[in-house]
């Protein structure tokens, strides 16, 4: 089986994030990066579907700056087994629907039988670009999977999806298909020492990206931090104590006892 | 008259006697080697290690540990009757060399002799006296043994013959002494009186008659002989190899730095293995180490994870590492000893400091939780997988974005060395006193008071990342490796002369196991450091009393012996230390180290709780620690043990903040 996983490389969600110069994304100084997380659940899924049918060939696929094939060489030393790397600077500014059409237009020449993808990305979000690969493709997209299995003699894929308030839906495909993976798929492997060092001699193509084909559909014009709004006080102290307080604070920040 | 006696007296000396003996001695010889040479070659299915360096250390160290019995006395009691019971034995064991040198070879060849006179006086009343401690002592550790049992002494067949041959040589050498006195010496007791236990058996046989003591002279002689010849035959085959394996693994000892590990080449694309699941993946030493082990359970009994009910017990994993050499060879490591049990080991050597064997049970555990790690990727948690992946992301395994890590100096008007590199010292803050609320507190103290004692001090900041111990100590040396390279080519980059850190596990890396990366700058934890400043007048403290206990870290304590400093330090500032009944080198370890600090402790009850209670039955109301991991334990424990009223864990460096004088602060 011929499989495709499309990874992003996002900031840590635990760094300091600044607004860029241009107030319309984050500012990249500063930041730790990773691996999207749901797109861990899509690489592990397809090291796993490997182990199942051993013939299977895994590509993994990134889009973004120089330190993007940081995050392949992540999916290499997990199980997969080539890496292409879409050298592209500003992919970051990129709407979601020209993202998919550079994912669609290398795709369209390999015939994947599935492509693994996260459902969102954990710093743009927009959930999109899976699907638009695959309506790109005219293949079909299940989403927000949390179970896969496939059917070695009937060549049945059978996913579970999540659906609003915990129910779920079971869904039966076959090859072609895009699945896009949610959290409760699986618990990713950490990666073992003898395939982090087979990872530094698998073949990790670094390709430029093609011309932009799509007309701008949207934009983001602006990014900003939440509003900071009046934080909650703890009062600490004896109850005497705590009830002078109180009332100090109601007279000089209120009108309630006026 | 002329005080000797008449060797081989009643048995005779001809070739009759000494053909038959010198036979059965040459068959016990063979069978010795041929149990001897079949044990070598089960250590030798072990990987290579050279222990034969430093020699006359080692055989300094040998000497000491087995003639004075150096570190089997460190326990009282069953330590003090192996001692005294070995030097009786030992002198025994002399005398009866000194009878074989007269009669078989100076008398025999030259016609010297030199058990006479005033010598023979003073070696028989020492063989006597020695034989009959022999036996007390054997009687006292059979009772121990047998009839009181202290729990977990695992005793079996071998304790037995051990037992039984040791009392039968023992008496029937009294009573062949008994029987030739009875004969020979009742009517001289000038010359009886040298020899009182033998001369009380004689008493005791006189009323047997000539020839009825002759025969039965003659026949205690030989059954004598064949219990000693028993004895030579039987030591490679049962426990009384200890006597050669515990002595001999004095000289193979690990010479140190105490704790440092060993350092993975990862660079070498030959090696696909990785750690130990195979007999053939460990060292000889630890193979050998499985024979040097006597089960005195020393190990067992101070083990923290064992004391709290976990499935650990180091004895038991040399145990069982020595069954699988012996009888199994092909049964795994891991799967034999149990995940849960080598996830359980806090590294606080605890049993590799006790042990009387110099048996190195940390590097056994370190290199199964290796193969586990690096060849499965297996962690005893989700946790602690999530904390090396936070690690590799933002250096710290708390999760932390990478890029606050300097936050905390803000206040403190000092600079990243980024900013400022001519400092004193550098400050290595560690993850948790760079990230956690608690620690930062104690960061905050150490900064002050070195600007009170005039010190300048930078840190990393950003550019610092966590020192890889946990993850090395968990297993994962490829992310030590990476980690600690990069912070030995920051920190070199900025030509650091000295540097102080407040984690006891940072300063025990980065001064040992950095070594292994051409990391050789001066490194002082921050007690000794402030110690000395207090010593020599440069930090005034104005001390205040107060009553408290104090903790010694597994890594500033059994790793590195630094037990008087920092109680020196707390006296200084008015401290009055009641000591817990566990402390110094017998210290309870807080549950924190060997990477544990990253897990959740699921089994048992909780180490912390139990140190914690530990504390609060000295009766002072706080607990002072000098370790980060400690003190995130105890403030979890008084917690967990409900006892936050009565006891508050502080570093050290809070309490000397509190006292240092007002024209310095």
């Amino acid at each position: 089986m011929n499989i495709l996983i499309c990874i992003k490389q996002v900031p840590d969600m635990e760094s300091k994030f600044k607004i860029n110069g241009e107030g319309t994304w984050y500012d990249r100084a500063d930041l730790a990066w990773r691996m999207n997380e749901y797109d861990e659940y899509a690489v592990e899924q397809a090291v796993r579907l490997k182990e199942q049918l051993p013939n299977s060939d895994l590509t993994v696929l990134c889009i973004g700056q120089d330190q993007a094939s940081e995050s392949i060489k992540k999916a290499l030393a997990m199980g997969c087994d080539k890496g292409v790397h879409i050298a592209d600077p500003d992919s970051s500014q990129r709407e979601p629907i020209a993202i998919a059409t550079m994912i669609a237009g290398f795709a369209k020449e390999e015939l994947f039988d599935i492509i693994f993808t996260g459902m969102q990305s954990q710093d743009r979000g927009s959930a999109q670009v899976g699907v638009m690969v695959a309506e790109l493709l005219g293949i079909p997209a299940v989403t927000t999977i949390v179970d896969f299995s496939y059917d070695e003699n009937t060549g049945a894929i059978q996913v579970k999806r999540e659906l609003e308030g915990g129910s779920k839906a079971l869904v039966t495909a076959t090859t072609p298909v895009v699945l896009t993976c949610q959290l409760g798929l699986n618990t990713p492997r950490y990666p073992t020492l003898p395939n982090i060092m087979k990872a530094k001699k698998k073949e990790l193509r670094t390709v430029l990206p093609a011309p932009a084909a799509v007309d701008a559909r949207q934009e983001t014009s602006a990014c900003y931090f939440p509003e900071k709004k009046g934080g909650g006080l703890v009062l600490e102290g004896e109850i005497p104590e705590l009830a002078d307080k109180l009332i100090q604070l109601l007279k000089e920040k209120t009108s309630a006892l006026a | 008259m002329e005080f000797t006696r008449e060797i081989y007296w009643n048995v005779g000396h001809g070739f009759a006697t000494l053909a038959p003996m010198y036979g059965l001695l040459a068959v016990a010889v063979v069978i010795f080697a041929l149990g001897l040479i079949k044990r070598i070659k089960v250590y030798r299915l072990g990987l290579p290690l050279d222990r034969t360096d430093q020699r006359r250390e080692r055989i300094k160290h040998m000497l000491e540990t087995m003639l004075l019995q150096t570190k089997v006395s460190r326990v009282p009691g069953a330590g003090t009757a192996h001692a005294l019971f070995f030097w009786s034995f030992f002198v025994l064991f002399i005398g009866t060399v000194l009878i074989v040198l007269q009669a078989d070879f100076s008398d025999l060849l030259f016609g010297i002799k030199f058990l006479k006179g005033t010598f023979y006086k003073l070696f028989s009343l020492t063989l006597d006296l020695a034989g009959l401690l022999a036996i007390l002592m054997l009687a006292g550790l059979f009772v121990r043994r047998y009839l009181v049992r202290p729990q977990g002494l695992m005793t079996k067949g071998d304790d037995a013959l051990m037992h039984g041959l040791l009392f039968a040589i023992l008496i029937t050498g009294f009573l062949i002494e008994g029987a030739r006195m009875a004969v020979t010496e009742l009517n001289a007791p000038q010359l009886a009186a040298w020899s009182p236990v033998g001369w009380g058996v004689a008493a005791l046989l006189a009323g047997m008659g000539e020839a009825g003591l002759r025969t039965l002279h003659t026949g205690l002689w030989w059954f004598h002989l064949l219990l000693a010849l028993g004895f030579i035959s039987a030591l490679p085959y049962t426990k009384f190899r200890h006597i050669l394996t515990t002595s001999a693994n004095a000289f193979f000892a690990d010479r140190g730095p105490i704790g440092k590990l060993t350092t993975v080449n990862l660079e070498d694309e030959d090696q696909e293995e990785f750690g130990a699941n195979k007999l053939g993946d460990l060292r000889w030493k630890d193979i050998f180490d499985t024979d040097a082990c006597t089960l005195c359970k020393r190990c067992q009994d101070r083990c923290p994870a064992y004391a709290t009910g976990k499935p650990l017990s180091p004895m038991q994993v040399v145990n069982q590492i020595g069954e699988i050499a012996f009888t199994k060879p092909d049964a795994g490591l891991i799967e034999t000893i149990g995940r849960e049990a080598i996830w359980s080991c806090t590294t606080c050597r605890a049993c590799q400091d006790i042990c009387p064997a110099s048996i190195e049970h940390l590097g056994k555990i370190i290199e199964m939780r290796r193969n586990l790690v690096l060849m499965e990727g297996d962690f005893p948690g989700e946790e602690v997988m999530a904390a090396m992946e936070q690690a590799e992301v933002n250096g710290n395994p708390l999760g932390m974005g990478y890029a606050s890590r300097g936050d905390w100096i803000e206040p403190l008007g000092i600079k990243p060395l980024s900013e400022d590199h001519e400092v004193d010292v550098l400050y290595f803050v560690g993850c948790y006193a760079s990230f956690d609320k608690r620690n930062i507190a104690v960061a905050t103290c150490f900064v002050k008071l070195c600007q009170a004692a005039g010190i300048k001090v930078g840190i990393l900041g950003k550019e610092e990342k966590c020192c890889g111990e946990p993850m090395r100590k968990m297993g994962n040396e490829y992310l030590y490796q990476t980690l600690a390279m990069e912070m030995v080519e920051t920190i070199k980059e900025y030509g650091v002369k000295k540097i102080v850190t407040t984690c006891p596990h940072c300063f025990n890396t980065l001064t040992k196991d950095y070594r292994d990366f051409d990391f050789d700058i001066e490194v002082v934890p921050h007690v000794l450091f402030l110690e000395e400043l207090v010593a020599s007048g440069r930090l005034p403290v104005k001390a205040k009393e107060f009553a408290c206990t104090y903790h010694d870290s597994c890594y500033l304590g059994r790793h590195n012996g630094m037990y008087d400093a920092p109680r020196k330090l707390i006296r200084s500032m008015g401290g009055r230390i009641t000591e817990m009944a566990r402390n110094r080198d017998q210290a309870f370890c807080c549950g924190a180290g060997g990477g544990r600090i990253l897990a959740e402790e699921k089994l048992g009850e909780r180490i912390n709780v139990k140190r914690v209670q530990m504390a609060v039955a000295t009766g002072a109301g706080q607990l002072l620690a000098n370790c980060p991991f400690c003190l995130t334990m105890f403030e979890d424990g008084v917690k967990g043990a409900n006892v936050e009223e009565q006891l508050r864990p502080k570093d050290i460096a809070e309490v000397l903040a509190e006292r240092i004088t007002s024209e310095n602060a």
